[in-house]
């Protein structure tokens, strides 16, 4: 009876040796001159600077070398690939790009490093209050800004021009004039205004810029939700009314960004509500809408402001346990210095976060939409800034969709909303 | 079990001690696997849904009920139980009828059988994902086949909230009715064939014969179809989450869903485990229902 | 019966029509990115292999049929093994308390995964085991281990005592019976229950979407759900994904049918 047992015992063997093997993760092969690791999103536009500008480091620092990783396209992927890795414990990473929502939240977990003693006052006051302020946290300063956003209304000039009408102010006026334009043109094609109505990050942004509009918040200083119940009715109203009198075409619901600047794009449509790097796309030279669009503030509800945009972009941060943290904050501050910002706008489709360069006589030639932006971004403010500001969203998106599409009313909406957020509250503890 | 012998007995209770303790170390792996990595999660998740857990926050604190309690009057729960009920109804409703058609039509099948199975079980045997990409791709507003087919009207399958449902139904059908069908078929093939051809000569043909003959032979392997199908629509959760991700508006959103947007989008391990946990209750309520049903049409027979 | 061949060969287009949803995708990975949006007819004016160049060559399904390829034997060789070890001392071993171990067992075939999903992303994330193959193995054999036990329990069960008496007189022991006389006659059932547990460890999702972070630690279906669009959706590129995905899923039923079909019948009506 001899060689079976042995013949079983390899097979166990085999076996623990193949789940050993497969125990073994991926791990990073480390080594040689001091490696920094900067993780970004690639960014669009006629040239990528960031190459260039992390040679430029690497020149000015002997001996190091920056190694670039792509971040995936989606935000959400993004922060679910930072969450997963960071709460890990060892990130591949020491430089990173971050989302300016989620800076907050990462402070609060420990994952990024405090900039406020390596950062001077004077480099703060350089760039845009509106994108220092979401980055600080318990008043200190975690990340540093690298390029801005605001949410613009593209409107066509010529259309506007055609029916002598000037940028609409109100909602109200803004249906009005896509209805007069429609009549008038006849197009059964052209739509009339396009935004961001899917339930995702940018749904919420859509919807809180409409809260905005009506003077109003989605949630206050001491974390009560909806202040102004009657108000945040109103607004969501208004924005299911956009659908419903067909000034908004039903499939804005399902809509991010790039489905709705491609139409508008294409010039079948009238207003568009969307980020600055649109703009950089229709002025191509093969664009249909070339020279035949404009930026205008974002029209108001009844008790708001116009021009109540969200401001947002990219920060950059060093991981807390990274094992350079000098020469990693020393990456932050070269890339958002004005040298490297000036590079980013020139090379791509980026707008900086540095209001001076936006009086540059050289980025202007370039870019003469500069100095209409600058009176844009200063009127628009950052989402709520709280570690907790996805978890809010994420929590508020569905009741926000829930209105759109026609499934709830406002008021049920609002009033879930703020059972929904009182839970969620309860349980962090505030 | 051996009739005792005298001479034998201690032998033989040394070969059970024997036995005995083989039995344990065979049996001991798996069941370590099992307690492992599904008894002891079944129970911890349990305990998980009785505190407040976002671990990125480094929060974990008591919390009772108050999860179930909030559960009880959050609107978000009781749609997602409304759409989770409204799926599984429909979903196996809908394959019980399908399945059995097919398999009746199968029955008389001579030649191409493992085609014809081989074609059937396609659809059973492909990752949900892939059937979830095939379908969106199916009902896309203007690349998908079936708007062409419908003579190119944008009919947006996945984007209405009132369509939604329906197709993902359709989707979820499509890939389980092959499981019901495989079933009955199997059992048709085992009914002789004297039986029918007795009640032609009875006069009894066609549907009659189906009632008389075929259905009280199929149906309590129907039922344990059933069964299985309605457990697993219930647990439910690759196809709807990838199809519409529970959109639009939560016309789509299962429990299954629901609970795994608490856990891993807003991160509330507490409260995803909570819904997690009340899915868990309703399944094996279903099970027991369903159990005691079969028994006691076993028992009438 | 009656009408025969003409019958048959109806029943036979049926389901090519009902698989048709299958045959659509193979089209949609071979036609090109211009005639897929809109959809201007049923057959592609020509055919290209770009989207499969795509996929192997540019995205991550490559690495990902590799980790699936590894979880899913892994995982079949220790949810069978175990099985059959298990199947044995439960069907033929005085063990006490069988009768509650077996209900058991039932019973954790109708755990839902949301419901132990939690729990077990808390754990791999303590042991450290995000991203590894290990964690999906485990978690895998787990789940699919009641279903191989009930199983192989039910074959065992059908092999005649009498052998196992034969072989004892013989002057085996109970190991011994277990290597030489059990599991040669359980190895075609053995082989039903790795097929089913294959399928199910390849097509698994939920516990695969929640242990993985990084993109090189996917398994096919997360790896085909995140599939990566800059702008627009690459609906080619993912239908020749798709296709790939289902290469094993699709010999299975080809190439191994009789077992699987055997499989899942005794899956269900054993009672």
């Amino acid at each position: 009876m001899a060689p079976r047992p042995a013949r079983a015992a390899l097979l166990v063997a085999g076996l623990l040796l193949a789940l050993l093997a497969a125990g073994c993760g991926q791990g990073p092969s480390g080594a040689g001159p001091i490696t920094l690791v900067f993780k970004h999103a690639k960014i669009l536009g006629p040239a990528d600077p960031v190459p260039g500008l992390l040679r430029r480091f690497e020149a000015e620092h002997p001996g190091v070398r920056v190694q670039s990783e792509a971040l995936t396209w989606s935000s959400d992927e993004q922060h679910q690939f930072y969450v997963i890795n960071l709460e890990g414990g060892s990130p591949p990473f020491d430089v990173m790009m971050l989302d300016v929502i989620w800076v907050p939240e990462f402070a609060r977990a420990g994952w990024i490093l405090d900039l406020t003693a390596q950062v001077p006052p004077a480099e703060c006051d350089a760039h845009f209050a509106s994108a220092i302020e979401p980055a600080t946290q318990d008043g200190r300063l975690w990340a540093l800004p690298w390029f801005m956003n605001v949410g613009l209304l593209y409107y066509r000039k010529d259309l506007l021009a055609k029916y002598g009408l000037a940028p609409p102010e109100t909602y109200d006026e803004l249906a009005r004039q896509v209805r007069l334009i429609q009549a008038g043109e006849r197009d059964p094609r052209l739509d009339g205004y396009l935004w961001q109505g899917k339930q995702y990050e940018g749904g919420m942004v859509n919807v809180l810029e409409a809260l905005w509009a009506n003077g109003t918040r989605v949630i206050d200083e001491r974390g009560r939700p909806f202040p102004e119940p009657e108000r945040a009715r109103e607004a969501l109203a208004a924005l299911r009314g956009l659908i419903e009198s067909g000034v908004s075409p039903p499939w804005v619901t399902a809509a991010d960004e790039e489905l709705t600047r491609r139409p508008f794009g294409d010039g079948r449509a009238i207003f568009l509500r969307g980020w600055p790097y649109a703009l950089d796309l229709f002025e191509l030279p093969d664009s249909r809408v070339r020279q035949r669009v404009g930026v205008a503030p974002m029209p108001r509800l009844a008790h708001g402001p116009v021009g109540a945009a969200s401001t947002g972009g990219a920060h950059l941060a060093v991981s807390a346990r990274t094992r350079h943290p000098a020469l990693a904050v020393e990456l932050v501050r070269f890339l958002t210095s004005d040298v490297a910002q000036r590079a980013m706008t020139e090379g791509a489709a980026l707008r900086p976060s540095r209001p001076a360069l936006y009086h540059d006589a050289q980025l202007i030639a370039r870019d003469p939409t500069l100095p209409a932006l600058l009176p844009l971004i200063l009127r628009g403010h950052p989402r709520p800034i709280t570690p907790y500001y996805l978890m809010l969203s994420t929590t508020l998106q569905p009741e926000f969709s829930a209105v759109l599409v026609g499934r709830k009313s406002p008021a049920r909406a609002v009033q879930d909303g703020i059972a929904q957020v009182r839970h969620l509250e309860q349980a962090l503890g505030r | 079990m051996a009739s005792p012998r005298c001479d034998t007995s201690s032998r033989r209770s040394a070969a059970d001690v024997t036995d005995r303790r083989l039995g344990w170390l065979l049996l001991a792996p798996a069941l370590l696997l099992l307690g492992g990595l599904t008894v002891y999660p079944a129970i911890w998740v349990i305990w998980l849904s009785l505190q407040y857990r976002v671990p990125v926050f480094g929060i974990a604190r008591w919390a009772g009920a108050a999860h179930y309690a909030f559960l009880t009057v959050d609107s978000r729960f009781w749609n997602a139980a409304g759409v989770t009920a409204l799926f599984t109804v429909a979903s196996v409703a809908l394959e019980s009828i399908l399945g059995l058609a097919m398999a009746l039509a199968l029955r008389g099948q001579q030649r191409g059988r493992r085609v014809a199975v081989a074609l059937l079980l396609l659809a059973w045997a492909l990752p949900s994902v892939v059937t979830a990409k095939m379908f969106e791709w199916l009902y896309h507003p203007s690349g998908g086949l079936v708007n062409f087919l419908l003579g190119g009207r944008a009919v947006n399958w996945l984007g209405d909230p009132a369509l939604a449902l329906p197709s993902l139904v359709l989707a979820d059908v499509w890939r389980t009715t092959p499981f019901v069908a495989l079933l009955c078929y199997a059992r048709l093939l085992t009914i002789p064939a004297e039986l029918y051809e007795a009640a032609e000569v009875d006069g009894a043909a066609g549907v009659q014969a189906f009632a008389r003959i075929t259905w009280p032979l199929v149906r309590p392997i129907l039922l344990v179809a059933l069964l299985f199908r309605t457990l697993d629509a219930l647990r439910a959760f690759d196809i709807m989450f990838v199809l519409t991700g529970g959109g639009p508006a939560g016309s789509t959103e299962t429990l299954t869903v629901y609970a795994y947007r608490a856990l891993f989008q807003t991160l509330q391990i507490g409260f995803g485990s909570a819904i997690g946990v009340v899915v868990f209750v309703l399944v094996m309520l279903v099970a027991w229902a369903y159990l005691r049903l079969i028994n006691r049409q076993e028992a009438a027979a | 019966m009656r009408g025969g061949r003409l019958r048959d060969a109806l029943v036979l287009a049926a389901l090519a029509l009902y698989a048709a949803p299958f045959f659509w995708q193979a089209l949609t990975s071979v036609r090109p990115d211009a005639e897929l949006l809109p959809l201007a007819s049923l057959l592609p004016g020509r055919l290209t292999a770009v989207h499969y160049e795509v996929v192997l060559a540019k995205s991550l399904m490559p690495r990902a049929l590799l980790n699936s390829l590894g979880v899913a034997l892994i995982s079949t060789a220790l949810a069978v093994g175990l099985g059959a070890l298990a199947g044995y001392a439960l069907v033929r071993l005085p063990v006490p308390g069988r009768g509650p171990i077996l209900l058991a067992m039932i019973a954790a075939t109708a755990f839902p995964q949301i419901a132990t999903v939690s729990p077990l992303y808390l754990l791999m994330r303590t042991l450290g085991l995000r991203d590894t193959w290990l964690a999906l193995i485990l978690a895998n054999a787990s789940f699919a281990l009641p279903l191989v036990i009930w199983l192989l329990g039910g074959f065992i069960r059908e092999i005649p005592r009498a052998l196992e008496e034969a072989a004892a007189t013989d002057g085996a022991d109970r190991i011994a019976t277990l290597y030489w006389v059990i599991l040669p006659l359980v190895a075609p059932g053995a082989a039903s229950a790795a097929l089913l547990a294959f399928l199910f460890s390849w097509n698994e999702f939920l516990f695969a979407y929640s242990f993985t972070a990084t993109e090189a630690s996917r398994t096919v279906p997360v790896a085909l759900a995140l599939f990566p669009g800059v702008f627009e959706v690459p609906w080619g590129d993912i239908a020749a994904a798709s296709l790939l995905a289902s290469l094993p899923p699709v010999l299975i039923v080809v190439g191994f049918q009789r077992y699987l079909v055997r499989g899942l019948l005794a899956g269900a009506l054993r009672e």
